[in-house]
């Protein structure tokens, strides 16, 4: 389905008056659409790649905030100009900073917040606030006000109608209006903030953004990896409910490695690991790390000491209930067609040594990516595992909808779980 | 033992199927079901995290409870569980709402959505409800007109209703029941409950059959002689005397149940594992269905009903000696009865099913008899001819499956014996699976269709009984109801019906 264009072109006012017109356009006897009782939304929406792409000529406008797949590919072909390596993702931030080395004036819309995508609508976001930053660092504020009714996809109409909020500007003038997003922000109900960039950048905004009991929305794949650990790492610890897009694309991992184990002979091989090794597109580690921690915690072990491995990778040694060790390293490898992400996991080994039993050796991989790396080396006499890993691969607006379809006021256990370990993890 | 170990890995996955934020709203809060089963079930949830924190549930019922009386009541009934963890209860409790609504009055639910909106702008639950029919039968009809006359319907994306068993009493009142409730809701708005259907393992038995390639070309009149389905209970009638003297074992647990298990058990493999296909084939296999001797039904059917047993000590009442209960009562308290399934898979295969009160032994089975091996190459054992081989798929208690067959004895000669290999669903998946209204509830909320039964199906299972239904209600003596003793396997003359064909009941 197309995404869907607020009902009205959406009006430019000044930032004093935006709290005001959102109240009048609500009262009168708009008495069925001013009862969305859903949730606000509070987007971060930078689209670095799109904006540079589009000034580049690489691009067609309407700059639109969303991950479409003329983006993607318009960014795939950029990443060799740009004197990247193949693996890099195309939404990587690297990417970003190097595009903005190159020269170019072209210029579209900018209709980010203006355009809904449907796995968003479909929820019905009582107000959307979109902070739309622009390359122009010393660009002013504006504000830009819409109702909209997101069209229901069938059945009889219950027109159940929210407003959009866009906030454009330099970042500077961003900082400034800070302070009226507050204010429109609807007290009773519950309020999530979708921070869709890199968590090392604006941090002075992110603070003011993401108040507890805002619920935040991140993606530890992008951005400094010390940096997003520390976010999760604080936020989960203060009871904040936090959710990682880059934990969710673990589930189809976590699904699987589960699976082998459900079957009652192997059960108890668990309780005898001696090695886990994982390899993930690129050098962004996040994603392996919070897979061997949720592994390590979920099984009980300790952390004794990581370390830095050659060629980028990590490796570590954790102690197990029984004292037993077991060693861990993580690798950066190349790939020939990158997904989205950065650092998504591409292979996954677990050595298992169960006492009066053959070794069993369990591997997944991913459906792209290939692990020959994990499958040499082999031992003799061993219950191999193979396992191929479905991913799903999903619009990070298709993502982030499986969040809001839902709702908890406090993080996943699991993940608050595993985050320091993933924290400690990381060598700094 | 490793097998009992649970899977840590396992641990949270099932969180991941997100129910949205939503108000579950009950009719007959005040009931019996509400606290036995269904806050439970909720409570349950709620302490796994599969409950999102924008939620609530109304009870309404037409006493004139407050919300305050309502929780204290649930809090009553729970309090065993309520001991385990009192926060998670004060936290869950402040969720449950209460409005007397009588189902009968419009103006009392036209009343109700107005406080349904209140919730909304309370909890954030965007609008998004569920209706649980947990009252009579009598009202399934006129509380889905009421909800749709006060437009409580009219959003077929954030409105499902959930309705109880019994659908309907016959052939011709279900499709009554089903017109009706067509007229108030599209058809994937509606969840008839089947609590069985709520069973891992009967969804187990979707799981083993098509998942498992071993079982899928043996699976047909080629290979199986008989099936048997049985659903026992140890139980009497207790303090259903009431409901059970006008419904008796043939409505009570055949139509429903045994119906369920039959088709999962029969039907044809759907082309892909959604709601929709698998509803299909079970309504197909149910169409294809009949009464062994239609014409002549009391030659495929036998009822019964318990008389006293129990021992000195612990003497147990005959059916008609319940409080409640006629002293002359005819309701079949048991029943058993052949089927045939006429398509290309089982022509000629038969379908045993029975089910009784008052049985030696609690559980529901189904039991696949392989047909013998054509000569005996082997001596058996025990002397005589070896076992044939059984599948044996258990759905309560102890979900699992045993697969009964010829090995080579130990020792030398080639002597075979049987061996049970035994499955059971909780080791071999790392959870224990899910309480049957854990379940249902939670699918219901999802709008996952998989585990209710469709119109077709339901009108399909009473059309295949109604040849006996009539019989019994035309002309009962046709059809007599066998006394048998309290905690024994039922009336002989159900052991004659299998004897006709050479077979005996498997004595679990
Ligand atoms: N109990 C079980 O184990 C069980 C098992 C299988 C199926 N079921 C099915 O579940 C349903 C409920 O069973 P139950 O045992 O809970 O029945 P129950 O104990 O008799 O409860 C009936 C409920 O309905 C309410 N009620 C009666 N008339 C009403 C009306 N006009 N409007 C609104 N509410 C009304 C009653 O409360 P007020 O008197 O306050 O109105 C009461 O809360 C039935 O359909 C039954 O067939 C129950």
């Amino acid at each position: 389905m197309a995404p869907q264009l607020t009902l009205q072109a959406p009006l430019e006012l000044p930032p004093q008056d935006v709290s005001d017109y959102l109240g009048r356009l609500w009262s009168g006897d708009q008495d069925q659409a001013n009862g969305a009782s859903t949730f606000s939304l509070v987007v971060w929406q930078p689209s670095w790649i799109e904006q540079h792409l589009v000034r580049l000529g690489r691009l067609d406008g309407p700059i639109t905030g969303l991950e479409r797949p003329e983006l993607l590919q318009a960014a795939r072909q950029a990443t060799p100009a740009c004197g990247l390596p193949p693996s890099t993702s195309p939404l990587a931030p690297e990417l970003a900073w190097q595009l903005g080395q190159l020269p170019g004036e072209a210029s579209a819309d900018d209709l980010r917040g203006q355009h809904v995508d449907p796995a968003i609508s479909r929820h019905q976001p009582r107000r959307l606030i979109t902070l739309a930053p622009t390359l122009e660092g010393q660009k002013h504020l504006e504000t830009l006000v819409a109702a909209y009714c997101p069209l229901p996809e069938e059945g009889p109409v219950t027109a159940v109608c929210g407003d959009v909020v866009v906030m454009r500007g330099g970042m500077g003038a961003l900082e400034q209006g800070l302070a009226m997003v507050n204010p429109l922000i609807p007290a009773e109900l519950p309020c999530w903030v979708w921070w869709n960039g890199a968590l090392d950048e604006a941090p002075q905004l992110f603070e003011g953004l993401s108040q507890a009991p805002r619920r935040l929305i991140v993606d530890t794949a992008m951005g400094s990896p010390a940096r997003a650990l520390d976010v999760l790492c604080q936020r989960a610890a203060s009871g904040q409910a936090i959710s990682d897009l880059n934990w969710y694309r673990l589930l189809s991992w976590r699904e699987n490695l589960a699976m082998v184990f459900d079957q009652p002979g192997r059960r108890d091989a668990l309780a005898h690991v001696v090695q886990l090794d994982i390899d993930v597109q690129g050098h962004q580690p996040v994603q392996g790390l919070l897979m061997a921690a949720w592994i390590a915690d979920r099984l009980g072990w300790t952390l004794e000491e990581t370390g830095r491995a050659e060629g980028d990778g990590i490796t570590a040694r954790f102690r197990r209930g029984d004292g037993e060790m077991v060693q861990f390293r993580q690798m950066p490898v190349p790939v020939g067609e990158p997904s989205t992400h950065p650092g998504s996991l591409v292979g996954l080994r677990m050595v298992c040594k169960p006492e009066h039993r053959p070794p069993l050796c369990v591997i997944l991989c991913g459906e792209t990516g290939g692990c020959m790396r994990l499958e040499a080396g082999g031992m003799a006499q061993l219950e191999l595992v193979e396992e191929v890993v479905v991913s799903t691969i999903e619009s990070v607006q298709r993502e982030v909808s499986r969040t809001l379809r839902g709702g908890h006021d406090s993080t996943n256990p699991l993940l608050a779980a595993c985050v320091p370990l993933a924290s400690r993890l990381l060598p700094r | 033992m490793t097998a009992t170990l649970t899977n840590p890995l396992r641990v949270g996955l099932r969180q991941e199927r997100v129910i949205s934020p939503q108000c579950l709203v009950i009719f007959g809060a005040s009931g019996d079901l509400t606290h036995r089963k269904l806050i439970p079930a909720l409570f349950d949830l709620f302490r796994q995290r599969r409950l999102p924190s924008e939620f609530a549930v109304l009870g309404c019922a037409r006493r004139p409870w407050s919300d305050e009386e309502f929780r204290q009541k649930m809090e009553v009934a729970l309090a065993a569980k309520i001991a385990d963890d009192p926060e998670a209860w004060s936290t869950f409790s402040s969720g449950l709402f209460y409005e007397p609504v009588d189902l009968q009055k419009q103006d009392d639910v036209v009343r109700l959505g107005k406080r349904l909106e209140q919730i909304d702008r309370q909890r954030a639950t965007r609008s998004n409800r569920t209706f649980y029919l947990s009252v009579s039968p009598a009202f399934y009809g006129s509380g889905c007109r009421a909800l749709a006359g006060a437009g409580l319907l009219a959003d077929p994306k954030r409105s499902r209703v959930v309705i109880e068993k019994p659908f309907g009493r016959d052939y011709a009142s279900a499709q009554e029941l089903n017109r009706v409730v067509k007229s108030c809701g599209q058809e994937n708005q509606i969840f008839r409950i089947d609590h069985y259907l709520g069973k891992e393992t009967v969804q187990n038995i979707l799981v083993m059959r098509f998942a498992n390639t071993i079982f899928e070309p043996i699976w047909n009149r080629n290979y199986i002689d008989n099936v048997q389905i049985t659903a026992a209970e140890t139980v009497g009638v207790e303090e259903r005397a009431g409901y059970y003297e006008t419904s008796g074992a043939l409505r009570d647990m055949v139509q429903n149940h045994l119906t369920q298990m039959l088709a999962l058990t029969a039907m044809e493999t759907p082309g892909r594992y959604d709601p929709e296909a698998i509803r299909n084939e079970k309504a197909k296999v149910l169409q294809a269905a009949r009464l062994a001797d239609e014409a002549e039904p009391w030659n495929c059917c036998v009822r019964g009903q318990y008389g006293p047993g129990g021992t000195t000590s612990d003497p147990l009442a005959g059916y008609r000696q319940e409080p409640g209960v006629d002293p002359n009562s005819t309701t079949e308290t048991y029943v058993a009865m052949k089927v045939f399934i006429d398509n290309w898979r089982w022509q000629g295969v038969p379908f045993y099913v029975r089910t009784g009160k008052r049985m030696p032994k609690r559980l529901s089975e189904v039991v696949l008899t392989f047909k013998e091996a054509p000569v005996h190459l082997f001596d058996s054992s025990g002397g005589g001819n070896p076992g044939a081989n059984q599948l044996i798929l258990r759905i309560q208690p102890n979900e699992g499956a045993d697969f009964r067959f010829e090995v080579k004895a130990p020792g030398s000669g080639m002597r075979s014996r049987p061996v049970d290999m035994d499955f059971s669903y909780d080791e071999s998946f790392g959870e224990p699976s899910d309480e049957g209204y854990v379940r249902l509830l939670a699918d219901a909320m999802l709008s996952d269709p998989t585990l209710f039964t469709r119109s077709d199906e339901v009108e399909a299972a009473w059309r295949l009984y109604t040849p006996l239904i009539e019989l019994i209600e035309q002309q009962p003596w046709q059809l007599p109801v066998y006394p048998y003793e309290a905690r024994t396997w039922g009336p002989a003359a159900a052991d004659g019906l299998m004897a006709r064909d050479g077979l005996l009941w498997r004595r679990p």
